[in-house]
């Protein structure tokens, strides 16, 4: 089946991971920066600052093509979306019944499309990277 | 699934590398697909049998537990 247009997903070069590997550190130190200059940036601030840029990177990585983007790559990446959003129901699952257990309650600020956001893609991209370390290691 | 892709590179003097540029896929994948980690799809199953000169069900074949 051809793909249609309005499917078809568009893929960054190669050479965006090597930015969006960047911006793992970066958010870090900004962070932290952000932390100590400013007065009212509590640690949950930072927290959610951290999740929000490790979410960005995450995503380009996810949006990456890889050197030889072939059928098996694009079969690699599929399932890694769907494994990724099944690990990510149970992460969430988890953090709702840790959050239950110790806060007493589901109305917990642990939760913020930040950390969605990050836990998902980070899912994706950990399904990804271990299929192909998979077909590489015989 | 088994396939013979292996046996048909070797009668045919070709490296992974060589099939891989031939069918216009990675090194990669063709030694997954030697090793049954990966089955391909079935206009890649038919380049491979086309540049081995043969026919698909020479190189493919199903196993038991292809219909389970």
């Amino acid at each position: 089946m051809k793909e249609e247009s309005i499917l078809k997903v568009p893929m960054f070069s190669p050479w965006w991971k090597k930015l969006a590997l960047s911006i793992f550190p970066i958010t870090v130190v900004l962070g932290i920066a952000l932390g100590v200059i400013m007065e009212n940036f509590t640690p949950d601030n930072l927290g959610q600052f951290i999740y929000a840029g490790w979410a960005l990177g995450f995503i380009i990585l996810n949006l990456c093509k890889e050197e030889e983007e072939d059928e098996m790559i694009k079969s690699f990446r599929l399932q890694s979306f769907q494994t990724g959003f099944y690990w990510t129901i149970w992460g969430l699952l988890a953090i709702v019944l840790i959050s239950f257990f110790t806060n007493g309650g589901l109305d917990s600020e642990w939760f913020s499309p930040y950390l969605v956001l990050f836990l998902l893609n980070l899912y994706v991209y950990a399904a990804f990277r271990y299929q192909l370390y998979q077909s590489k290691n015989n | 699934m088994k396939n013979t892709v292996k046996v048909e590179r070797a009668k045919k003097n070709f490296t992974q590398q060589d099939l891989a540029e031939r069918i216009k896929v990675s090194r990669q994948t063709i030694n997954s697909i030697e090793s049954g980690k990966y089955v391909p799809s079935t206009v890649l199953a038919l380049k491979i049998a086309k540049t081995f000169e043969t026919s698909l069900e020479e190189i493919f074949q199903l196993e038991e537990n292809d219909w389970e």
